[in-house]
Parts: structure tokens; C-alpha cells; sequence
């Protein structure tokens, strides 16, 4: 059952093209990942799935409705929260859940109910009467996450729910989204935090408006299939960098946190105790040297470069 | 449309959390009203003038005297020279000066006519009108009496026209009485048109109003449900306004409340409608500050016929002043109060006014669209 | 020091790029100048009269002569019953009725009084008070005509008027300056009423305070670009005047700088003081409105005298700082007055700025600690 159906979709303001030809589907059930940088495309893209922004050409089915053509009959079906998790600051807890219940039709009984929910979800009981202002970051972003979902719609999307906010909070927060998958709800997130689209079925790369790669963490791993990745640890990680771009069997290097990746290029996974030798010889202490399974980074950083 | 209730009850909840502006809605309308009712007089009394004295007669005091004894002059002194008036009128201690030649006294025992100089301060030329014209008045007056005692005993003055001067409306010429309806109306204009422009575009910036329109509210209901808490406001500050004027200005209120109160809810159409217009053209609270300010709260105190009549301004511009709701509102408001006249007479303001208001919002809604192109 | 020029190239970047209030605060407020100059003048002439003339005799018909002739009033209707006079009463289309009563003829001639009623519409005030002298000058010279009598022809004493400064008493040359002094005001408080209190909704004031930056230089360092932008725009204004309207320049141009100068940090000081006050943008905009939109048009003495209005109206009164800077400029530009006519005046616009800007300093450092 497929829950969203993108066809081409394409935005342009005057010249720039935000978003260029997206084709994708999004299974019922699924979380789905939306990877880029900033400036990528990525908000351009829900905003014109939840029906706030006129694509400029394209078609997309959300819950099987057309977004062009009955932008308001998606928003029924959908809930959205958005980077500025929209509360109403002078609000507490208890109005902005009454409020957002309210203005959804739920009835008196049902809102009810989905306020002990959202509550309960979001921990926040004993909290009702604190001003939505007042709350630490992690509180809002469940706070929010539950005033979009009040309404039990069946389709959720999520633009960096996790920005600025507590590693533990986030943490939480993403097994609060693997519960609401669990119960069928389908939901779309973007994030730039790489290590967050391993918690997704599905990612998307998206750059510079373009698909870039699309595929479950595994296969987007692939594209390291026959291309080792090599951590190195050395006394100076600038210097390793300089003398592994020289020697031919390497493709690309980058600095990882204080180690350097090498990506070696096709079929040369034996190559690496020539290379120790090599920098040793040059001088270089080489503390350690080992292939490792290739991260979302170096996934990421790779589609990016061949798409750009 | 149940809806809508939260939107209102949400409205209301942050404008009374707000207490700052909340306080400024409710009470400044009052306070600005009482500090302005004050403020429009355009009764031009105890003018400043200077005498002087060239010939220090019986008669030159005699003539000072009346002008010592009128309300409408102070007396600050009494020079001999001519030259001695320069410094008070530049120095603005005197609006006006009077001259009176040596042998001013002579001539008049022997039934010379002559005249005295009143000069007076150009710079603010409405009152130098006024005041030149009571000059004269007394001057013209105390001459007639000098003629009549002069006239030999037993000859009789007969005849002459007299005038009868009745004033409508207004009988004391009170001219606040005139300015307070005014100043209600622009107080409106001020407040209503900020709230409705700066509220709106500051949900733009914070985000929330993209919250509200990915909901599945009508674009209607997301308008009434934020000008109808406005509109709300805006009907308070008629009742406290009213309330002072009424109160403690005593204005005369001649014809019916309920009248006030409807067009008063017709002419929130417009400053309500203004406000979400201009929201519809800012992206930031600055811009929304500055359009509504310069483009329209400006041209409206000068050119709606709040202080400057319209009849006086030229051909060319006058067909402009049409465009401008406040014209009818205050058309209306002051009929009203005044005249004590009903919808028979002011029905074409009342239509105007409406039409306007109709015609505001329907383009405001139509540029406020959920979905942005 | 150096702070305080970081604080002010910051702020002048941010004006410069957003262009649509640079070009709305450099060039309206001398379009307005040149509408508001054109469009408003308080002389008041073509008076709608309406003549309820019930005697129809040569002197009648002569009474209503010397008013059309008079060059005030224009006849607009002829009345035959009340009430017509009453529908036009009530609809403005007349602003006064001349009601000659039958057998005034007939008095005339046989030199026995008669009274003939003026009704003024009391709707505006301020233009019926004219009317009305209008009206009476007319009926007392009518009167004289037939009366020689009494009133000789040359009459004892009467008045030789003298206007100085403005001798047509063009109210043109009277109400430029005022629009002057109210237009530089509003731009001047608008532009800066929320420069302070934008920082705070945003949450970039969080960084400002990071850096070793007293409040005092913070505020002098944001008035320095609004500074540069209003007096641009108010030499435009005046430009506008003097060359439009034939505003004339009798003093010294620099003085007129001087005075400006003290007038517009004095109104920029304002706008900062309400940004600083305010915690929410529209709290800024209402307080600025409040404090300076219907004030400086009603309490400056630009339209309504302020020696008319009651004592403790005249104290609030020093409060404006539009007062003293139309004293200053009339004084400068119609009188061609000295220092010493208007020292005073400039002291206070001095003190009124000192004072602002203080308060805005204060009220900032003490939100920052």
C-alpha cells in the first residue's frame, strides 16, 4: 500500500530550481528518511507534499490525494510539524493541546483521550499549566510532535523534528516515531543528522534538489561494494591525508573525526599493507590500520560528490 | 464553523497573557482621549499682545482698556517706541502688537479719523486670523460707540441692519465637541489596523501561521477567527472611549447609540481588512510597521477631513479622498453626535462605508491564501 | 568607541540591504511634504450659502450681492421652505443660510431696524467661528451703507493690520514647518521603534550580550545610522518646501542644522526607548503610535495654539519635542530669528534627547544583567 506517491515533482523559484524532477515511493508503515544538506530541497519538498507550496510541475498522491489538485482535502490526512516546532509560546501545555484538538473537530470525549495520550507520550503530566515558553527543548519537540498526531492522522511529516535539541531527547524521540511506525502510521522525516537515517526504513539523498541515492541503509552501503574503506589512525592526520591522495591506489580521502578514510579504489582491498609500509616509510607513525563497514557518512559524502 | 471558536478563544488567551499590550489596547484610547479632548480648542484666547504707546493719553489708555478688559487679550506691556516690539514678537513673548501713533488723542477730540497698526505674527497663520479678527472687532466696536457719543444730543440712530446669528449643531462653537468624534475614529484606525497587521505577520515569522494553514480550517474560518478577537477589541475601546467623551467631556450624543455602535462595527471592517491587506504584503513585522504607518495611517489623519476640511483641499485632490474610509466614518460619527441625524441622511456614507469595507477584505482574503504559489 | 562603530556599521548594513524602508524613509516623507503641502490649507473661502431670501426687494436682493461679492461665499441654493434648510443643514451641503425676513425692504427705507439670521453649521468649529466674522463684516458694512449717520464713512478709529513674517497670512508658509517637524518626527520614532525589541523576539540580542558591550554604546552605536537616514530625509522634506512652496530661509543654516539635528536623536532616542521598553514588536508599535502619532499633531502647537489650552495640558506639553523644534524652526526660517530668540528651546530639545537616550540605556542594562 503505498502512502505517497512522487512523480517528477519540480519547484522553481524564477531561475533556481529547488527541487528537480523527485520520483519515490513511501510504503504504508514505513519511516522514510529524507537526507541532505541545508538548501538541499528538502523542506521545498513537504512543504508541496502537505499542500502549503504550488509545485511548479510533477504530480504526488498523499493518502491517495492528489496534492495540486486538492491540497486541502491532503491536510485531512495528514499531520506536519515543522522546524520551528509551532507552538503558541504564551500557551500552556494544556491550551496548545486543546487548541490543536479543537481546531481538528475532535470531539470533547476523544480529545480527551488523546490528551492523557499526547501526555503520557510526551511526559509531561504535572506539566499542563507551564507555559509552552517555559519548556526545555526536549519537552517542546514532543510537545509539538504530539499536537501534530492529536487528530491519529495516518500520514505524519516531520521537517528536523531534532534540531537543537539534547542527544538523549533525540534519542527518545526517535523511539517514539518506531512506536507510531509500529501502530501503521506512516511517517516522513528530514533530518541532516546522518546517524539519525539509520533509525529509517528507507533514506533518500537528496541533493542539490535531485534524488541522489535511494535505498534501505544496506543498500545504500553498497555503493561501497567492491570499494574498501580503510581507517587509518596516525600521529599527524593532515600529513596521511597528502601522502595517501599521492599514491595511486586510492580514490578519495577524508578526515574523520581525529582519523583519516581512505577509500581505496575497485577491487584494491589487499592493497592496504603496501600502504601501512608505504607511510611508514614516509615517516608517518601509523598507529593503526584496518578496513571498516562503511557509515552513512562516507555513503553520504560519496553520492554527493559523484552527483555534484 | 465550531472551529472557529478555538482560533478566538486562542486570539483571546495570548492578547490577555500579553498584559503590556493588552493594557495599551484597553486603556491608551482613554488616556489619549482625555489628554486630546483637551488639546482641540480652537478658541483663540488670551493672545499675547504689546502695546505701544506713542502718546500716552487719556484716550490711548482708554482704548488699551479694552483690550486689557477683553478674554481674548493679555496685555503683557506697554512700550513708547515702535521699536520696542521687535524683540516680543521674535521672540514669540507677543503674537501681536499695537501701535499707537503720537497724538492719537489729539486727533480724536477733533473728530479726525485715523487709524491704529495692529501687527501680528504671521507664522501661525490660523490663529493670526482669529485674533486679527477680534482686533478689529473691538477696535470696529469701541469706534462705533465713540461716533454715537459724539453725535449731537437729540439725534436719534435709527435704522441699520442687525444679524441674528444662530449656530446648528453646535450652539457653544464648542470645537471639541467637533474633534473628539475624530479623535475616536483615528484611535480606532491606530489600534485596530496594528493589531490585525503586525499579529498576523508576526504568526508568519514565528511559524505558527504555516502551522494553521496545513490544518484542513477554511481560509475564512482562519480570517474571522483572527479579526473577530480584533474586532472584539476594537468594539471595547468604542464603549470606553464613548464612555469618557460622553462622561466627562459631556459631548453631546444626538442620535442613537445603537446607530454609533453599528457603523462603529462596519468601519472595524475596514481598519480590520486594512491590517490583513498589509499582512498580505509584509514578510517582516518592520515592513508591516512601516506600510501600514506611511501609506496609510499618515495620509489618513491629513486627508480624511480629521482637522483639514476637504472642501478646502484643491479640485485635484479632493476624488482621492473618496478612497478613504475614515472620510465617511468620520462624516457619520460626527452627524451623529452633532446632528442627532439617522440612517435616512447617512445612508450614502453608511454605503460607502461598508462597500469599502467589503472591498477591502475580499481582496485581503483573496491574497491570503493557504498555499503559497 | 570601536564598539560603538561596530554596533553602528552593523546596523547601517542591515538598513542599506533591506530596501524597501530605506527607500520608504528617504523619499515618502518628501513625497508627503509635497501632498500634504499642496492638499491642506485652512483659508477658507467659497462657502456654500444658502439664501432663504423672504422679501424679495432690491435691498435684499443688494444683502445677498455683498456676500457673493465678498469673494467667501458662493451661492449653493436658493431655499424656499425650512425645511430644505434643514436636509441641507443635515447633509453639509450648506455651511451657513442667510434668512432675510419679508418687509426688510421696507424697514430700510423708512430707517427702522430689522434683523436678519444667520444659522451657521456648528459641524466644524473651527471653520464656523471665520464664517461667522465673515458674515457679520459683511452685514455690519451693508448696514453702514445705509446708515450714514451713525457710522460715518470713515470710520473714527479702525485697525491698519500689519502681518509680519507671512504678510498674505498664506497658511501654506504656517503649516509647512508644522508638517515638517511631523513628518520628520514619525519617520524618525517609526524607524527606530524596533531595532531594539526585533533583536529580542529574534534571540540574536542573546549575542549581542555575549560580547563586552556596555548598553550605553549599544544604544548611541544604533542611533548613529538611523541618524544619517532621517536627516537625509528631512533635508529632502525641506528642500521639498523651500523649493515647492516657497518656504523661505530669513536665519542662519546652520542654526536650522543644529536644531535638526538635536530634534531628530531626541526622536530617534524615543523609538529606541520604546524598543527597549517593549517586549513584543506590535507593543513597540503601539507605544511609538501612541507616544508620538496623535501627540505631535495636536500638542505641538502645529494646529492648535497651546496658550488656548488649559494649564495642566500646557505642562504635558514640554514633553513634545516637536513643540520646541517649531518654535526653532519658524523662528530660523520665517523670522530669521538669532540664538537668542530660541536658545531656550534648543536647550530643551538637548535635554529631551539626553534624557531619552539615558532612559533607554538604563532600561537596557538592566534587562541585560
Amino acid at each position: 500500500m503505498t502512502a505517497i506517491a512522487v512523480r517528477d515533482l519540480t519547484k522553481r523559484f524564477g531561475d533556481f530550481v529547488a527541487v528537480d524532477r523527485l520520483t519515490f515511493d513511501v510504503a504504508q508503515g514505513e519511516v522514510f528518511g529524507f537526507l541532505g544538506s541545508n538548501g538541499a530541497g528538502k523542506s521545498t519538498t513537504i512543504r508541496m507534499l502537505c499542500g502549503l507550496l504550488e509545485p511548479t510541475s510533477g504530480a504526488a498522491t498523499v493518502g491517495g490525494v492528489d496534492v495540486s489538485r486538492d491540497p486541502e482535502g491532503v491536510k485531512r490526512r495528514i499531520g506536519y510539524m515543522s522546524q520551528r516546532f509551532s507552538l503558541y509560546e504564551r500557551l500552556t501545555v494544556d491550551q496548545n493541546i486543546r487548541f490543536f484538538g479543537g481546531i481538528y473537530g475532535l470531539a470533547r470525549v476523544r480529545l480527551e483521550a488523546r490528551r492523557r495520550f499526547v501526555l503520557d507520550m510526551a511526559g509531561l503530566h504535572g506539566r499542563e499549566h507551564m507555559r509552552a515558553a517555559e519548556l526545555a527543548g526536549g519537552w517542546r519537540q514532543r510537545l509539538a510532535l504530539g499536537c501534530a498526531i492529536l487528530h491519529e492522522p495516518p500520514i505524519v511529516f516531520l521537517d528536523e523534528p531534532t534540531g537543537g535539541v539534547d542527544p538523549l531527547s533525540r534519542r527518545e524521540f526517535w523511539a517514539l516515531i518506531a512506536q507510531l511506525s509500529a501502530s501503521g502510521v506512516t511517517v516522513l522525516v528530514t533530518t541532516h543528522y546522518l546517524d539519525e537515517a539509520e533509525h529509517c526504513h528507507r533514506v533518500a539523498i537528496i541533493h542539490d534538489g535531485r534524488l541522489a541515492a535511494l535505498g534501505t541503509t544496506d543498500e545504500l552501503k553498497g555503493v561501497f561494494a567492491n570499494r574498501a574503506i580503510v581507517e587509518v589512525q596516525a600521529a599527524n592526520p593532515v600529513e596521511t591525508m597528502r601522502l595517501l591522495d599521492q599514491m595511486p591506489e586510492i580514490e578519495k580521502t577524508s578526515i574523520f573525526g581525529t582519523s583519516v578514510h581512505a577509500v581505496l579504489k575497485a577491487d584494491r582491498q589487499d592493497a592496504t599493507p603496501v600502504l601501512k609500509r608505504r607511510l611508514e616509510s614516509a615517516g608517518m607513525a601509523v598507529t593503526s590500520m584496518a578496513p571498516v563497514q562503511p557509515s552513512l557518512e562516507d555513503v553520504f559524502l560519496d553520492v554527493v560528490e559523484r552527483a555534484g | 464553523m465550531r472551529r472557529v471558536r478555538f482560533l478566538i478563544w486562542k486570539e483571546l488567551i495570548e492578547l490577555k497573557e500579553d498584559r503590556r499590550l493588552f493594557g495599551i489596547v484597553i486603556l491608551a484610547p482613554i488616556f489619549q482621549l482625555f489628554m486630546l479632548g483637551y488639546a482641540a480648542t480652537t478658541d483663540v484666547r488670551d493672545v499675547p499682545i504689546v502695546v505701544a504707546d506713542a502718546d500716552r493719553s487719556a484716550a490711548s489708555r482708554d482704548l488699551i482698556a479694552r483690550f486689557e478688559a477683553s478674554p481674548n487679550f493679555t496685555v503683557v506691556n506697554i512700550v513708547t517706541t515702535t521699536g520696542d516690539i521687535d524683540p516680543y514678537l521674535e521672540r514669540g513673548r507677543a503674537w501681536m502688537a499695537l501701535a499707537i501713533p503720537a497724538g492719537y488723542g489729539g486727533r480724536l477730540e477733533r473728530g479726525r479719523p485715523q487709524t491704529v497698526q495692529v501687527v501680528a505674527d504671521g507664522s501661525d497663520a490660523n490663529s493670526t486670523n482669529v485674533a486679527l479678527g477680534y482686533a478689529t472687532s473691538l477696535v470696529a466696536g469701541y469706534a462705533q460707540q465713540l461716533a454715537v457719543a459724539r453725535l449731537p444730543p437729540g439725534v436719534v440712530v435709527r435704522g441699520g441692519i442687525d444679524a441674528r446669528v444662530r449656530v446648528w449643531f453646535n450652539p457653544r462653537l464648542e470645537s471639541r465637541d467637533f474633534m473628539l468624534p475624530g479623535v475616536l475614529a483615528l484611535l480606532l484606525l491606530v489600534i485596530t489596523t496594528n493589531l490585525s497587521s503586525m499579529g498576523i505577520v508576526r504568526e508568519k515569522e514565528l511559524g505558527t501561521l504555516e502551522q494553521l494553514n496545513v490544518t484542513p480550517l477554511g481560509r475564512w474560518e482562519l480570517v474571522v477567527g483572527k479579526l473577530l478577537p480584533y474586532a472584539l477589541v476594537g468594539l471595547v475601546d468604542v464603549c470606553l472611549v464613548l464612555g469618557v467623551a460622553l462622561l466627562w467631556f459631556q459631548v453631546p450624543l444626538r442620535g442613537s447609540v445603537w446607530l454609533l455602535f453599528a457603523m462603529a462595527a462596519i468601519y472595524l471592517l475596514t481598519t480590520l481588512g486594512l491590517g490583513l491587506f498589509v499582512s498580505t504584503i509584509s514578510s517582516t513585522q518592520q515592513q508591516a510597521m512601516m506600510t501600514t504607518t506611511f501609506f496609510f495611517l499618515m495620509p489618513m489623519i491629513y486627508l480624511s477631513g480629521f482637522i483639514f476640511p476637504i472642501e478646502n483641499m484643491p479640485a485635484v485632490i479632493q476624488p482621492f479622498t473618496y478612497l478613504i474610509p475614515l472620510r465617511y466614518f468620520l462624516v457619520i460619527l460626527r452627524s451623529i453626535f452633532l446632528k442627532g441625524v439617522g440612517l435616512d441622511t447617512l445612508w450614502p456614507q453608511a454605503a460607502a462605508l461598508a462597500g469599502w469595507g467589503l472591498a477591502i477584505l475580499a481582496l485581503a482574503i483573496a491574497r491570503s491564501r493557504k498555499r503559497s504559489a | 568607541m570601536r564598539k560603538m562603530t561596530a554596533v553602528a556599521r552593523k546596523e547601517f548594513r542591515q538598513i542599506w540591504r533591506d530596501t524597501r524602508t530605506l527607500m520608504t524613509l528617504l523619499f515618502l516623507p518628501a513625497f508627503f511634504l509635497l501632498l500634504y503641502g499642496y492638499a491642506l490649507n485652512f483659508d477658507i473661502r467659497h462657502v456654500r450659502l444658502g439664501v432663504d431670501d423672504r422679501d424679495h426687494t432690491a435691498e435684499s436682493r443688494a444683502l445677498v450681492s455683498a456676500f457673493v461679492n465678498s469673494g467667501y461665499f458662493d451661492l449653493a441654493a436658493t431655499i424656499d421652505d425650512p425645511a430644505t434648510t434643514k436636509r441641507l443643514m443635515d447633509r453639509n451641503e450648506v455651511r451657513a443660510v442667510l434668512v432675510i425676513p419679508s418687509g426688510m425692504g421696507r424697514a430700510i427705507q423708512t430707517a427702522r431696524p430689522v434683523a436678519v439670521q444667520v444659522l451657521l453649521n456648528g459641524d466644524n468649529a473651527n471653520t464656523a467661528t471665520t464664517v461667522m466674522g465673515y458674515a457679520l463684516t459683511i452685514i455690519r458694512s451693508e448696514s453702514a451703507r445705509h446708515q450714514p449717520a451713525a457710522a460715518p464713512a470713515v470710520p473714527l478709529v479702525s485697525v491698519e493690520p500689519r502681518v509680519w513674517y507671512n504678510p498674505s497670512l498664506r497658511s501654506t508658509l504656517f503649516l509647512v514647518p508644522g508638517l515638517i517637524a511631523y513628518i520628520s518626527m514619525i519617520t524618525a520614532v517609526v524607524s527606530t521603534a524596533l531595532s531594539i525589541v526585533r533583536e529580542k523576539e529574534r534571540g540574536t540580542m542573546e549575542q549581542v550580550r555575549m560580547a563586552p558591550l556596555d548598553a550605553a554604546s549599544f544604544v548611541v552605536g544604533k542611533t548613529i545610522p538611523y541618524f544619517a537616514v532621517s536627516l537625509v530625509s528631512a533635508l529632502g522634506i525641506i528642500v521639498v518646501a523651500m523649493a515647492l512652496f516657497g518656504m523661505p530661509m530669513r536665519g542662519s543654516w546652520l542654526l536650522l542644522l543644529l536644531a535638526l539635528s538635536l530634534f531628530l536623536i531626541g526622536a530617534l532616542g524615543l523609538g529606541l526607548l520604546v524598543s527597549s521598553v517593549a517586549d513584543t514588536q506590535q507593543v513597540a508599535f503601539q507605544l511609538a503610535m501612541l507616544a508620538s502619532f496623535l501627540p505631535t499633531l495636536m500638542l505641538s502647537g502645529f494646529i492648535f495654539p497651546i496658550s488656548s489650552m488649559p494649564r495642566f495640558l500646557q505642562l504635558v506639553t514640554y514633553a513634545v519635542p516637536a513643540r520646541y523644534f517649531l518654535i526653532a524652526l519658524r523662528a530660523i526660517v520665517l523670522k530669521g530669528a538669532g540664538l537668542d530668540a530660541f536658545w531656550v528651546d534648543l536647550v530643551a530639545l538637548l535635554a529631551f534627547a539626553i534624557v531619552v537616550l539615558t532612559l533607554a540605556s538604563v532600561r537596557l542594562r538592566r534587562q541585560w544583567v
